[in-house]
């Protein structure tokens, strides 16, 4: 715990001061304090929630690919020919990117619901503004008040942030606990690449990183040392963490490097295997506690449908999520498909958003911890309730627990 | 017109101070020189977060812890971790935090200067004590008054005269010196050729010897001796008679004859070269504009060695506002410029300054461990390695990754829209706030300066 928290509240104090604020910010009549805060069980194993931030925009295409859909090989064609021999068939016309290995086998156990043509509620194409919505998940962003915080805080839980200071996302009233290995982590090789293009005109700066990198990739130890700062390392830390008795109750981890404005297909391919890698690592370590567990991996928004000029894509508007987890009650894509029809597409270009990541994770909310309808309301106030069933019904050997 | 008035508050605020700071860049716009100018007033340091009586202090407990070892208690404590470390680490992240929230970095740049000019570092305990305390007690005082008296406060604090070995250092016809030990050279060695003439400042060795005797005896107080802790004048290891150095004697007279030999160095023209040469090298360029330097050593001149008036000069003159940023920000220059960059607030965040300090040992610029008199190089070459940018790369992406405000709010708080094209494009494209951050830290406009 190299950057926790350094304050420390009286937890009672806290929740009555998250309480007295609800109220009066909710309907002050009808709530009492027990009708917010809920009853957590205090009995092991507990139910886990892991949120995955992409941050970067996920091209939602070309990891869960509409393989039947007529249109896709008229905008993509490059990028998609190369993988759609060997994508795992999903049924229903889709196909995983063939680096997800981790999550076929989720998907095979009926552990695993990819969601499609989702949006984060952002009308908004900046990274910033998307991310800060994304997070916040209020009708207007809040930078000091994020979904995952509000949601813990009416579960009264814990919560732990892998990152060197608090994301938005955790942000509130609750005081999450933050994490992160205490050694210098080696940039993403993404920055890498914007330095290059940011010394272009600097011919001493632009020798020197030129120098730097080839130095670095003939150094074989630099590789090892990058491995502890691996998001399948990282994830396995966080998961042993809230594996551990009293452990936190949900997480909020972040993979940058997504934006892939050029030269996508083998960046996608290393990204989607560090996310499915981190994903089996969460499995791995969460052990016992995997069964109780629901993984949520969500991005800001989605890619342009129409492959741009440098074998990569622009900013878009829909992307995908994915719900895994063995508490998931899956096997099957879920949200309906918009087409990739040109009439079909929003403002034009862009996937056309049919759903909500909020609604899903609410819906999350509802049947994996068990939140009212009043405090459902307070984490998402903009957003209604649906119907699908994403969590397995609790088993009669849960229930003897 | 405006936007040259603009380029001139970025030249002020980056290259003779430590990069923008709040509304920093505002208060420089009004008159950028003024803004400067302004500033030449001595640092304050806290002294009960060190000084020359507590460096002293924190000796005497390594001894006396030391000798409880040896009577078998403290087994498995060791001296550094237990006394020397927290002591040094607090000096260490004190004078950070003094760099990052000042509202003077233009004194601090020179007392970082001075500090490096004066340069003392070695390995033993007692050096690492007391470095952190030279400028602190002895330039800071002295940073903008008559170079004679920061040469004076300096070659006579127990940091200098431990680390280069004068404080047993006695003539050969001193009452000492008779019976036992002689001369060490080392200090005045490095009087002539680091700190005033330079090494081609026309000295021979036999200056070197005679500077030598004149400040033999020059010493530090030990237990027995009274308080206050510090430098003492040990009037029987002193060289008796009258010295000649650069063709001047200077008759016998105890300790005032070390010093009168200081002060005629201190308004020497091969001093106000030297020194001259080497601040204007330091802030403006690796090859500095002659006349630049020449403006400068006739104010030496004129005025025996007064550094504010020195300084003064440079800040009026103008070759010193090239619109050409000709200098790379050294280490320190660069992590401060960082944290105050990302610092809008009056208080500065403790981890911060942690990541700070490891940002320098990182990078290789660890305070006070030069490891040689000479100090570290004032060139852009020492800092332009390509495992140096590397380590920067790194560094700020530790950095970046510890704070979410946004690329364009700390952009335009501390360049307002002087950015280049290029520049602003990619903050604008970055996929993240700290990739924009990173990339704004690496621009060749927060490298140079």
């Amino acid at each position: 715990m190299a950057y926790e928290n350094s304050k420390k509240y009286d937890r009672r104090d806290l929740l009555k001061a998250a309480a007295g604020s609800f109220i009066a910010w909710h309907s002050p009549a009808a709530l009492s304090l027990t009708d917010l805060q809920g009853s957590k069980n205090s009995l092991k194993p507990q139910p886990k929630l892991v949120w995955i931030i992409l941050r970067g925009a996920m091209d939602s295409l070309h990891a869960v690919l509409p393989l039947s859909d007529p249109d896709l090989m008229v905008h993509r064609k490059n990028l998609v020919s190369p993988v759609k021999n060997s994508a795992f068939d999903l049924g229903g016309g889709f196909a995983l990117h063939p680096a997800f290995k981790e999550l076929s086998y989720l998907y095979k156990q009926q552990q695993l619901i990819p969601v499609v043509a989702t949006e984060s509620g952002a009308k908004s194409r900046s990274h910033f503004r998307a991310q800060d919505m994304l997070e916040s998940g209020l009708p207007e962003a809040d930078a000091d008040s994020g979904w995952l915080n509000r949601a813990v805080e009416v579960y009264r839980g814990d919560s732990l942030a892998v990152a060197h200071t608090l994301p938005i996302g955790l942000r509130g009233k609750q005081l999450a606990k933050t994490w992160y290995p205490d050694v210098l982590r080696p940039a993403q090789d993404d920055l890498y690449e914007r330095l290059q293009a940011l010394y272009d005109n600097d011919e001493l700066l632009s020798r020197q990183l030129d120098e730097g990198l080839k130095n670095r990739r003939l150094l074989t130890g630099i590789q090892k040392s990058k491995n502890q700062f691996s998001f399948s390392s990282l994830a396995g830390s966080c998961a042993t963490m809230l594996a551990e008795e009293d452990g936190p109750d949900c997480a909020m981890l972040e993979i940058a490097g997504w934006d892939t404005h050029q030269y996508q297909l083998g960046r996608l391919h290393g990204k989607f295997k560090e996310l499915d890698e981190g994903i089996a690592a969460l499995r791995e370590k969460l052990a016992g506690q995997w069964d109780k567990t629901v993984v949520v991996v969500s991005t800001e928004f989605g890619r342009t449908v129409v492959e741009n000029g440098t074998k990569g894509t622009d900013h878009g508007t829909a992307s995908a999520m994915f719900i895994a987890g063995g508490a998931v009650a899956g096997g099957r894509v879920r949200g309906r498909w918009p087409g990739l029809a040109a009439s079909q597409l929003y403002e034009g270009r862009d996937l056309m958003p049919t759903s909500d990541t909020r609604q899903w994770i609410r819906a999350i909310l509802s049947q994996h911890w068990n939140l009212n309808s009043a405090q459902l309301d307070y984490v998402f106030p903009s957003i209604k309730t649906m119907d699908a069933q994403l969590i397995r019904r609790p088993s009669k050997s849960d229930t003897a627990v | 017109m405006a936007a040259a008035k603009n380029n001139r508050a970025i030249i002020a605020v980056n290259r003779f101070g430590l990069g923008a700071r709040g509304n920093e860049l505002s208060d420089a716009q009004l008159n950028p020189e003024q803004w400067l100018l302004q500033q030449l007033v001595s640092p304050v340091f806290d002294k009960s977060i060190g000084d020359t009586e507590l460096a002293f202090d924190t000796i005497a407990k390594i001894k006396e812890f030391r000798d409880r070892r040896r009577d078998g208690e403290l087994i498995g404590q060791v001296v550094s971790t237990e006394i020397v470390k927290p002591y040094r680490r607090s000096l260490l992240i004190d004078s950070l935090a003094i760099s990052v929230k000042t509202d003077r970095p233009f004194a601090i740049r020179l007392l970082d200067f001075f500090s490096n000019h004066f340069s003392v570092s070695a390995p033993t305990q007692s050096m690492k004590i007391l470095s952190p305390i030279l400028e602190r007690d002895a330039i800071a005082p002295n940073l903008f008054g008559q170079f004679e008296d920061l040469i004076i406060a300096v070659e006579q604090h127990p940091a200098m005269l431990v680390y280069l070995n004068n404080t047993k250092s006695v003539g050969p016809n001193s009452p000492i010196g008779k019976r036992t030990r002689g001369l060490n050279e080392n200090l005045a060695r490095e009087i002539l050729e680091l700190h005033t003439l330079g090494v081609d400042g026309g000295y021979t060795l036999k200056d070197i010897r005679q500077l030598a005797m004149a400040i033999s005896g020059w010493s530090i107080t030990n237990d027995r001796d009274a308080k206050p802790a510090g430098f003492r004048f040990r009037i029987k290891g002193h060289e008796p008679g009258e010295r000649n150095i650069l063709g001047k004697s200077y008759p016998a007279g105890g300790v005032t004859q070390g010093q009168a030999v200081l002060r005629d160095l201190a308004r020497h023209k091969k001093t106000a070269q030297f020194v001259s040469y080497k601040l204007a090298q330091h802030l403006i360029a690796d090859e500095p504009p002659k006349e630049l330097v020449a403006a400068m050593v006739s104010t030496w001149v004129k005025t025996e060695g007064n550094i504010k008036a020195v300084v003064t000069s440079l800040v009026k003159h103008p070759q010193s506002w090239d619109s050409q940023s000709k200098k790379l920000k050294t280490p320190r220059e660069f992590v401060v410029s960082a944290c105050r960059a990302v610092s809008h607030s009056k208080t500065v965040d403790q981890t911060l300054l942690n990541v700070a300090l490891r940002g320098l040992n990182l990078m290789g610029q660890k305070p006070f461990g030069a490891g040689s008199p000479a100090g570290y190089s004032n060139l852009n070459r020492a800092w332009s390695g390509s495992d140096a940018l590397m380590k920067r790369i790194d560094w700020v992406n530790l950095l970046s990754n510890k704070t979410r405000q946004t690329p364009q709010a700390v952009a335009g708080r501390i360049y307002d829209s002087t950015l280049s094209p290029l520049t602003v494009k990619l903050l604008a494209g970055a996929e993240s706030r700290a990739q924009g951050l990173a990339l704004l830290m690496l621009s060749p406009e927060f490298q140079r300066r």
